[in-house]
């Protein structure tokens, strides 16, 4: 079977699915829509019966206007060499600590990194995940940071100084004929 | 006899330098000793890419007698090429900690000076000698080859005529540099490196080594052990 014939076959497969909307994009890109409780139904079935084996990304995004985050999971095929990506989402839980779904790592082992990565950027905490501590911001106790309601530049403001822009060495060096090569007000925006 | 950690020492005794000759040996040595320098690159940002043609057979810093060295133990310059995250700056200041005094720091690219194209950022750290005692910064994004050369030729010239006295402020005005890392850090921060004491052995007590921060350690310094070494039959 060449990896034509399996798209088509997996075109008609999961027009059969409830609650699924398929956009195929390209003869390689496939956007797979889909309800947040159907999506690890979807998995096993792309994993076990179409080829798509490896789980290359878990990306968040969130949409604080619609109170959602929106998980896309990019699953690989390398017999039909090409990505298929499903989307889904899930509600914010704003009024919580972090919002909730289910964990992938049964189906994909590699899901359990990604996993661990989303619940310290965007606070999503995955049921059933084996590994949810502190990942890379080891020394970070405030909110999840990559969340849009996140302001970072009032954090930098509060809690970092900035630098003088005209200490008294700089005058020193300025004499020497260094310094400052274009001045703020010389600046054209 | 004063104490550093556990192992007691001899302070510097008190008398006055009378011989005429001392300021001559003075001169010598400063003059020797820039030209012997062991440079430590902490390369945690991009500037790091400008230091293989400055250290390299293009520009040779090698000519002007500095060297990379490879621990810090062994190194008199700390180059600090680029952003430092706040884990990242954790393990320069220990690094910075362990090195022999005299010791000199340089801060490459703009980052280190003001934050850089990072400034917004809620991970990075931005001025760098809030937390450190900085000799030198070359700014740029990212310096040449050219810029990190003539930097450190500055420093060359600065011990020379013995303006390279950061490392003497890190204990003179511990408390300052302390308070800022506990701000990052967290109240229970401490290194394995007693650094008033060090401050004692090296007669550098100012009146800004001890305040709030320093008591503030002492309250949650725990004793440090000495690992255990076992050998597995």
């Amino acid at each position: 079977m060449n990896c034509d014939e399996i798209n088509v076959w997996l075109d008609t497969l999961l027009e059969e699915i409830n609650e699924i909307k398929v956009t195929r994009k390209s003869d390689r890109r496939v956007r797979v829509d889909v309800d947040a409780s159907s999506l690890p139904a979807l998995l096993e079935l792309l994993k076990g019966k179409a080829s798509y084996v490896h789980l290359s990304a878990i990306s968040c995004v969130d949409w604080p206007d619609d109170e959602e985050f929106e998980l896309v999971y990019h699953c690989w095929s390398y017999e039909a060499k090409s990505l298929l990506s499903a989307h889904t989402r899930i509600p914010r839980n704003s009024s919580e600590e972090f919002a909730r779904y289910v964990s992938v790592y049964d189906i994909y082992k590699p899901a359990g990194f990604f996993e661990r990565d989303i619940y310290e950027m965007f606070g999503i905490y995955f049921e059933s995940s084996p590994f949810m501590e502190k990942f890379i911001l080891t020394e970070w106790n405030g909110p999840p940071p990559m969340r849009k309601d996140f302001d970072a530049e009032a954090y930098v403001n509060e809690t970092f100084n900035w630098a003088e822009y005209n200490p008294d060495w700089l005058q020193e060096i300025t004499e020497e004929g260094g310094g400052i090569a274009i001045r703020p007000e010389d600046v054209r925006l | 006899m004063s104490k550093l950690g556990n192992i007691p020492v001899q302070a510097k005794s008190e008398k006055k330098r009378t011989n005429p000759l001392a300021r001559v040996f003075d001169e010598l040595i400063q003059f020797c000793q820039s030209r012997s320098m062991f440079m430590l690159h902490y390369c945690t940002g991009c500037g790091a890419i400008e230091l293989p043609p400055a250290m390299t057979s293009r520009f040779d810093m090698e000519r002007l007698g500095i060297q990379p060295m490879v621990t810090p133990r062994q190194a008199d310059i700390l180059l600090v090429t680029g952003y430092v995250s706040v884990k990242t700056l954790k393990r320069v200041i220990l690094t910075y900690e362990q090195m022999q005094s005299p010791k000199y720091v340089i801060g490459i690219c703009s980052c280190t000076v003001n934050g850089g194209m990072y400034w917004q950022s809620y991970a990075t750290a931005k001025v760098l000698n809030e937390y450190l005692p900085v000799d030198v910064y070359i700014a740029g994004c990212m310096p040449r080859p050219e810029a990190v050369i003539m930097g450190l030729r500055r420093l060359m010239s600065n011990i020379e005529n013995g303006k390279g006295n950061a490392w003497k402020d890190y204990y003179e005005r511990y408390d300052y540099y302390l308070g800022n890392q506990q701000h990052l850090f967290g109240d229970d921060w401490q290194t394995p490196v007693d650094v008033i004491g060090e401050a004692k052995f090296y007669d550098l007590e100012g009146e800004e080594t001890y305040g709030e921060h320093t008591r503030t350690l002492e309250q949650h310094q725990e004793p440090l052990e000495a690992a255990v070494m076992r050998v597995k039959l």
